[in-house]
């Protein structure tokens, strides 16, 4: 077999803290016992058993767009861990490198470790072919993970957004992956719990033709109404604008805030009780 | 979420201050992770008594219903106001009437006793178990942050505006940290001489 | 066809009225007089103890009964029937009341309960309408004392002082003439004693009259104490010596 995951480096496993990488994948220690995954199931499916030990976070909303100048990025902050709100401040965006960003939903564990994973992945490409990797092949990597470790109770929903070169060329892409093994490019996605609430906003206002303060407004706008009618997204908004020269971080808004001042401003938010 | 309590969300405190007692609820009612109302009030007033109800929201509302029924009925019969005490009483026996189906609801009672005088909050669980309190009393899928807000702000013998402090501030920040209660809060401040103040509490709406 | 009206049920005669129910207050107008007095600090039952034979017990046989800690009645007419009332409220006290709201019907509710039960065998098939008059007296904190007279038909009334039984009318008359609003519950049970004087044929004795009180709470009657908030019950039967001391200061 000659998969991307076979080409890469065996000598990853240096970090103590790491397990040693076994084809080039971290090799993680599986109960040894007939079916694992339903073993682990039955210590972390809270859908399935309310009161398991081991609850991972669960519950955000996140989003991304191109349009003509680019792509937004925008993601909430909350951490759940059923109604239990764990952190206000989670970055739900995760930098892998100056030019490619990867949002994080479901498991924030798996998230995190695999787009960090993911991110040295992408460097450790650029030393040996001495160009940045494309999107396309940084969220292949990403799906073959996912998918060689699918039904073993991984859980993330991603974006994995950038700039690649194509033709001489840098284009904008985004490829949405999944602990399915999903991978499917497009060009407007939102992923999480808040995500039809999103969807409502971007498809109400989006245009590839925004310009570029409007697409941040849309992007926050998307996030902000997601945080009001989601139980399981809020705090405040974390805005990324990617360009063909690097991504620009736009800042973080609290969404208590904006709603306030959105309802004022827009007239919206009516069903808000102010009296 | 298959637990009827935590379908609906919501969670509501009560406090004991010097002549005067408060009660506070949160406005939300969701389905699930989707927020449906930011005006759902919890909190019903029965003559001198003001009773809470968190839980399954059709509960809530079937159970706030019955007591009216049951407390205007006991008026008339019997020609004077219901204590707070016998409120208590009253709602902890229709819940252990149910003790083999439960109406899926966590009350609070407060009030003052209008002979003594004196301030009293209360609690239950779902089948009618009384506690009966001397400082404050909280349900709801809050719960656990409430006591850690009360535990720590609450003083003995507040005045009427230091107990809406309180008690809002308890709600509140307890708010903060569960995903299924906030959209707003009430807070009614019902003081030994007969006042009722209805306050509305502005929160955060993510 | 006979069989199909063989059933006991009260119905009207042409003339309006509830034949049956005149003749119950016959049977209580045959009945031994009782005697209800309310004072300022107290109510007072009283009422003849009839006995038949020297040889009968006369101190296990009372007539006046405890309904609640702060409720007591006594009866004119059939003695098995009030026993059949006296259970009812007392069960209908504790199942449809004190179980629901942990503390005693007041004195309005115990009798409002009893009057039911008594009309509802003025309408149902296959009962008659209970033989007794019934005098209720008690206490509650919100009207406080409180005296009532239940008839057989099921209506009841609050009164200040009455009586019921054969010699009422004369009873009530001299009532009338003795009652103040000053009265003390002292006072009550001596009036009680002079007004029952009238009707009892023979020497009145501790042994030949029974009082009943409901005044003060009777802390020494709770049979624990320290327990901080808790009253003793304001009902309490007089003994006979309570009542030969009164008598001999008559």
């Amino acid at each position: 077999m000659d998969t991307v995951i076979d080409q890469l480096p065996k000598s990853v496993d240096a970090a103590a803290a790491l397990p040693a990488c076994v084809n080039g994948l971290p090799n993680f220690e599986f109960p040894s016992i007939d079916t694992p995954s339903a073993f682990l199931r039955a210590f972390t499916d809270d859908a399935s058993n309310p009161d398991v030990p081991i609850k991972p976070q669960h519950g955000t909303t996140t989003l991304a767009f191109k349009f003509q100048g680019g792509i937004i990025v925008a993601v909430d902050s909350r951490a759940s861990a059923g109604s239990w709100i764990a952190s206000q401040k989670v970055k739900k965006v995760l930098e892998i490198n100056p030019f490619m960003l990867g949002t994080m939903a479901g498991g924030a564990a798996d998230c995190q470790f695999w787009e960090r994973w993911l991110g040295s992945q992408c460097r450790l490409y650029e030393l040996r072919n001495k160009k940045r990797i494309s999107v396309s092949a940084a969220s292949k990597i990403l799906a073959n993970v996912t998918y060689h470790y699918k039904g073993s109770g991984l859980s993330m929903g991603t974006m994995v957004c950038g700039y690649s070169e194509k033709n001489n060329t840098l284009e904008p892409e985004i490829y949405y992956v999944d602990s399915d093994g999903s991978r499917v490019a497009g060009q407007l996605f939102s992923v999480g719990s808040g995500q039809t609430f999103a969807y409502g906003v971007l498809d109400q206002g989006y245009d590839y033709n925004l310009s570029v303060e409007d697409a941040l407004t849309l992007g926050k706008r998307a996030i902000i109404a997601a945080t009001h009618r989601d139980a399981y997204s809020g705090n405040s908004c974390n805005l990324y604008h990617l360009k063909p020269t690097g991504w620009v971080y736009h800042g973080n808004y609290d969404a208590a805030a904006e709603i306030w001042r959105l309802k004022e401003a827009e007239g919206s938010f009516n069903d808000i009780r102010t009296k | 979420m298959s637990n009827p309590s935590e379908i609906n969300g919501g969670s509501a405190v009560a406090m004991i201050g010097k002549d005067c007692v408060a009660i506070a609820c949160d406005l939300r009612l969701g389905l699930q992770s989707v927020t449906v109302s930011g005006d759902f009030e919890k909190i019903f007033q029965y003559g001198g008594n003001f009773v809470a109800f968190t839980g399954l929201a059709t509960d809530v509302q079937t159970v706030s219903t019955e007591l009216r029924q049951k407390h205007a009925l006991y008026e008339m019969v019997e020609e004077r106001s219901m204590e707070p005490n016998t409120a208590a009483h009253l709602v902890s026996s229709m819940l252990y009437s149910r003790r083999f189906a439960p109406w899926f609801v966590g009350p609070l009672v407060a009030g003052i006793n209008s002979t003594t005088g004196e301030p009293y909050v209360c609690s239950f669980d779902s089948i009618g178990s009384m506690d009966v309190s001397h400082d404050f009393v909280v349900t709801g899928t809050a719960t656990n942050q409430l006591y850690g807000m009360a535990e720590s702000l609450y003083e003995k013998d507040m005045s009427p505006e230091q107990l809406f402090e309180t008690i809002s501030q308890t709600l509140l920040c307890a708010a903060d940290r569960d995903a299924i209660t906030g959209s707003g809060g009430l807070v009614y401040v019902i003081e030994k001489n007969g006042k009722v103040t209805k306050k509305l509490l502005k929160s955060r709406q993510d | 066809m006979a069989d199909r009206y063989s059933f006991s049920l009260t119905t009207f005669s042409p003339n309006g009225k509830l034949i049956q129910i005149e003749y119950a207050l016959q049977a209580v107008n045959a009945g031994v007089t009782s005697v209800g007095i309310k004072a300022q600090n107290g109510v007072v039952l009283a009422t003849e103890k009839k006995v038949m034979s020297q040889l009968v017990d006369g101190d296990s046989l009372t007539k006046i009964s405890q309904i609640t800690p702060d409720v007591g009645m006594v009866y004119s007419g059939m003695g098995p029937d009030f026993r059949v009332l006296v259970d009812k409220a007392r069960k209908n006290a504790h199942s449809n009341y004190k179980m629901i709201y942990q503390e005693y019907p007041p004195t309005r509710v115990v009798v409002q309960d009893i009057a039911r039960t008594v009309q509802e065998a003025t309408q149902a098939g296959g009962v008659r309408p209970y033989g007794v008059s019934l005098l209720v007296a008690g206490y509650d904190d919100n009207h406080k004392f409180g005296l009532y007279q239940i008839d057989p038909s099921g209506s009841y009334y609050p009164w200040k002082a009455t009586a019921i039984g054969k010699g009422s009318s004369s009873a009530k008359t001299f009532l009338e003439k003795r009652w103040n609003e000053e009265l003390e519950l002292e006072d009550a049970i001596h009036i009680t004693l002079l007004t029952l004087k009238e009707s009892i044929e023979g020497e009145m004795t501790g042994d030949n009259v029974e009082i009943c009180v409901v005044g003060l709470p009777n802390d020494d009657m709770l049979g624990f104490e320290g327990v901080p908030n808790v009253q003793g019950p304001r009902f309490r039967t007089l003994s006979s010596q309570e009542i030969q001391d009164r008598l001999d200061s008559l």
